[in-house]
């Protein structure tokens, strides 16, 4: 739960009304610990910290998944043939959050996008890299992953995506011009 | 009403902290059912899962299952309540004719959740939420001690049945494995640690980890799948008032309705005569007691003379029960499968002779509230 | 082998963003109350079972109508719970259908309740921990939960909501004042209807565009507001309908298809929904009902249709994609006025979801509008007689879809 609207139940809960009273109660996810298989999940963190980007394929359908399903859901089996990906990557779909900085109390404009890796049939949610405008977003932009400096192993080893160069979209915008 | 077979099962053994991660566990089983009947994914055409929003810790806790639980492009559902209540509305889909295989799967992993603060929140969140009073523990303290008092009945005759419980739950290789005890003897019941008096912890069912799958197919359907199905010929389920003393907790009201639902259903006359195995799932030791005689098994207050044992006259949870492993929303379709399991004489280890017609129960809520019962026949004996 | 199912009767309470002057379970008997009150021949002690649901976290209590039994009428009655996130509603409606269809001995008149009272939670806490056992999966694969936070802070629904906004906007090349000329007709409708939540008879485009953004392209103008309401509706046989109901509304077709997740996916996984909008699980469903209740050309047979959308790009969306209109001319039908009350195809004449959204009960009350709509005695009713409607729920992380199409005539094909 946030800050803020923890502030606003509390102070729904301190409200006098005429006919009922409200008492507060919560939900205490903390003391949920979830479990999840991490051996379809290894080779793929394994691989990442050499650099490099595999796919799970199913063996029935052929769909590629990244990172790593556990199951194919459309054919009820667990995928096993490990297949390498490039490095560039398509903005399938994309939102726009605006989201106060706590610091200075201004509102930040910011895209996140899910992106779909080249050569594989699932989407990711990810962040882009700082310097792109958030007006230049679109579907179907091409990009590029940038790596972490220090690799260990883990889905933060994908820092964020550069974009690349999209000759199809200045020839549109000097079209414009 | 028209047959309808249970052509295949799955159920995962059961573990107090299962090295399984969520959808690994509910992929085994599901896997595990469909292979079970020889079948493939692009035969299932609806799926009804028993999962808890508060057992998970996820909102819509059905919403990430869909693909390891066999629902993807199939016509998908939850009941959130027990696994048996999903095979109801399986039941349901099958006997409306738009559907020619359900799957139903149901459980949780107890060991990711804090049990009893999950179980809190079923109270009533402005009287007995605040007082924690009227917890799952200390509902079973007031059930098992009204039911002690009416009838005379001492805590050894309820321990006996955590005895026999325990002993054939270490004849079953799925039961949990802190419950199979083979040497257990009654002052091991009596003098384990006191939960709510007078249930000691050995007469309360431990929450574990387990998932269980099913498949129900429509008649013609079903006897091209097996040679062997198990048919559902009655089923009943009833809801009882929330409040304790609102109700006779020496006695289960919803189970007798229940109970005389599916026994009208399945024109069984003569319960105690006609039933040869009846797998209840039992919260607490002293509701397989309640039950029994709310079910017409035996008398009122005399459920513990019964020789209820695998070679007895009625055999009442010769799987163990809950007792021997009680995985929250799978533990009713568990007992189905026993149920079935002995139908089809395949219960290696725990097989009771001659079986013709089977019960299994499922239930949820304090006291347990709202119960549902099967009547289940065939299995080819 | 299934027997002909009819909706009775079908009611509601009043909703608003906070009823505090009732608890949940006296808000649940007023909905019950009101849908009995419309058929005078029967009374509560004639309901032969129930079936309920709601989303639990949103008022923290985990199956409340194991305490509710009492206010429900359901006491010592076989009793059913079905929740499925955002499709509660749908799906406790097409429980009660097929509670009845089944033909089980004794259960005959079947009443279905869905009821959300999202005043008592957190809304943001219910809907964040639809994703927070994923969440915290990808967080332990390396993902600090600073930067987490900040990708799936738009929250649950409306974040998944926005993605496929985007999407669709794209795809169908449309701006958003067409986004705002869905919520103007909505709010409009609502304003005739009773126990809408938003009535707002004199909103313009330009109010709406006016807003800030909540996430881009959505405003605050165009997202549904929070609401607490009940929705009852009453299923019984064919034979009882007819004694109970003036008209009788034949339930032809049911459908709930699963589809994968999308955005997120399951332990971490990559999500499988490409395209969020593209919504292959409604085709699916819209093949299953239209082919249940042998409709072949929607577009010509449906009279009404209520359509699940919180946000006004859904709502374009779905009516494309349950084959109402052709790909890509929602936009053009609700500029030309077919889609308003005197047109040829009304849609979301009660207000729709995006003008009164209370959870766990919004996808029944789309069924519910579309039975009343028939029967003659909706809020806001078409002029028009309306033979054949459809009611349609979404939920999960855009992968549930529920259908329920009625008529006032038995066309459900046998097979």
């Amino acid at each position: 739960m946030s800050k803020m609207t923890r502030r606003k139940s509390m102070e729904y809960i301190k409200k006098e009304y005429a006919r009922t009273r409200t008492m507060p109660a919560s939900w205490y996810l903390n003391s949920y610990k979830y479990k999840y298989n991490v051996t379809h999940m290894k080779p793929f963190l394994d691989k990442l910290k050499e650099g490099k980007l595999v796919g799970l394929q199913c063996s029935n359908c052929n769909r590629v998944s990244f990172p790593p399903k556990l199951v194919c859901g459309n054919c009820l089996i667990k995928p096993d043939r490990w297949v390498d990906l490039r490095e560039t990557a398509t903005i399938a779909t994309y939102t726009i959050t605006y989201l106060k900085d706590e610091a200075t109390g201004k509102i930040i404009e910011k895209p996140i996008a899910c992106i779909r890796q080249d050569g594989c049939d699932t989407t990711i949610i990810t962040e882009l890299a700082p310097e792109i405008n958030y007006e230049d977003a679109y579907v179907g932009m091409p990009l590029k992953i940038h790596w972490a400096d220090n690799l260990e192993g883990s889905l933060s080893d994908i820092k964020y995506y550069d974009v690349i160069d999209d000759k199809s979209k200045d020839m549109a915008l000097r079209e414009k011009k | 009403m028209e047959k309808v077979g249970i052509v295949g099962y799955y159920q995962v053994k059961l573990a107090s902290d299962a090295n399984y991660g969520r959808y690994e566990m509910i992929f085994e089983a599901v896997r595990g059912a469909i292979d079970h009947a020889g079948l493939k994914k692009k035969d299932i055409t609806t799926v009804i899962s028993a999962t808890n929003d508060y057992y998970d810790g996820r909102t819509i806790s059905n919403c990430f299952t869909v693909e390891v639980g066999g629902g993807y492009m199939a016509d998908e559902s939850k009941v959130e309540m027990d696994g048996a209540h999903a095979m109801l509305y399986g039941l349901m889909r099958i006997l409306s004719g738009n559907h020619k295989l359900a799957v139903i799967w149901a459980g949780s992993m107890p060991s990711c959740f804090p049990y009893h603060s999950a179980r809190l929140y079923e109270t009533d969140p402005t009287w007995e939420r605040p007082s924690a009073l009227v917890t799952d523990i200390s509902a079973g303290g007031f059930q098992m001690r009204a039911y002690m008092e009416k009838y005379g009945v001492s805590a050894e005759d309820i321990a006996k049945v955590v005895v026999k419980n325990k002993k054939n739950a270490a004849k079953n290789s799925l039961a949990l494995p802190e419950a199979q005890m083979a040497d257990i003897t009654l002052s091991d019941v009596l003098n384990s640690e006191i939960f709510a008096d007078p249930v000691t912890e050995l007469m309360y069912a431990q929450p574990c980890d387990g998932v269980a799958a099913l498949l129900l197919a429509p008649e013609h359907h079903a006897l091209k799948i097996t040679d062997k199905p198990v048919w559902i010929t009655g089923v009943g389920w009833n809801q009882d008032p929330y409040y304790l003393g609102d109700r006779d907790l020496s006695r289960n009201k919803s189970m007798e309705l229940a109970g005389k639902m599916a026994y009208d259903a399945a024109s069984i006359k003569d319960p105690a005569n006609e039933i040869d195995v009846a797998e209840l799932s039992e919260a607490f030791a002293h509701e397989e007691l309640i039950f029994a005689e709310a079910l017409g098994l035996a008398e009122a207050g005399k459920a513990s003379t019964l020789n209820s044992g695998i070679d007895g006259d009625i055999a009442i949870n010769p799987s163990g029960g809950a007792l021997g492993g009680n995985p929250p929303c799978a533990t009713g379709l568990i007992r189905i499968i026993e149920a079935v399991k002995q139908l089809q004489g395949e219960a290696n280890g725990y097989q009771v002779k001659n079986v013709k017609k089977a019960i299994a129960s499922g239930q949820i809520g304090m006291c347990a509230q709202n119960n549902i019962l099967y009547v289940l026949e065939g299995g080819g004996n | 082998m299934g027997r002909q199912v009819c909706v009775a009767s079908a009611g509601f309470c009043e909703h608003a963003s906070k009823r505090s002057d009732v608890n949940m379970p006296e808000l649940v008997s007023e909905a019950i109350a009101d849908c009995l009150a419309k058929v005078p021949s029967i009374g509560i002690e004639d309901i032969d079972a129930f079936v309920n649901g709601n989303m639990p976290a949103f008022e923290g209590a985990n199956m409340p109508e194991l305490w509710m039994t009492d206010w429900m009428g359901a006491r010592n009655k076989p009793l059913m719970r079905v929740t499925t996130g955002g499709t509660t509603g749908g799906s406790v409606a097409i429980a009660g259908y097929y509670s009845v269809t089944a033909g089980l001995p004794g259960i005959d008149t079947v009443l279905a309740v869905a009821f959300e009272q999202q005043s008592q939670g957190d809304t943001s806490v219910g809907l964040a921990s639809v994703a927070y056992g994923e969440i915290s999966c990808l967080n332990s694969l390396g993902i600090p939960l600073e930067q987490l936070s900040r990708l799936l802070s738009a929250g649950a629904a409306i974040g998944v909501a926005s993605y496929q906004a985007t999407n669709y906007m794209r795809r169908s090349n449309i701006t958003e004042e067409d986004l705002a000329r869905v919520v103007v007709h909505n709010r409009h409708n609502a304003a005739k209807n009773w126990y809408a939540h938003l009535k707002m008879p004199n909103l313009t485009i330009e109010d709406v565009l006016d807003t800030p953004y909540i996430s881009f392209p959505l405003r605050y103008g165009m997202v549904c507001p929070a609401s607490d309401g009940v929705c009852a509706m009453l299923f019984t046989t064919e034979e009882k309908a007819k004694d109970m109901a003036d008209i009788p509304v034949y339930v032809n077709g049911v459908a709930s298809v699963a589809n994968e997740t999308a955005i997120l996916g399951y332990d971490g996984a990559g999500a499988g929904q490409l395209d969020p909008s593209e919504q292959l699980g409604a085709r699916r469903s819209s093949e299953l009902a239209y082919g249940q209740a042998g409709i072949s050309f929607p577009r010509k047979e449906i009279d009404y249709a209520e359509v699940y959308s919180p946000f006004p790009n859904q709502e374009l969306m779905w009516v494309e994609r349950l084959g109402l209109f052709e790909e890509n001319t929602a936009t053009e039908m609700y500029k030309n006025g077919t889609t308003a009350i005197n047109g040829e195809l009304p849609i979301n004449c009660s207000g729709g979801v995006n003008s009164t959204n209370a959870i766990g009960a919004s996808a029944m009350e789309r069924p519910a509008e579309a039975a009343l709509q028939i029967m003659g005695k909706a809020g806001n009713q078409v002029p028009r007689t309306v033979h054949t409607s459809l009611g349609h729920g979404w939920g999960g992380a855009l992968n549930f879809v529920t259908l329920m199409v009625m008529s006032d005539e038995p066309q459900r094909k046998w097979r």
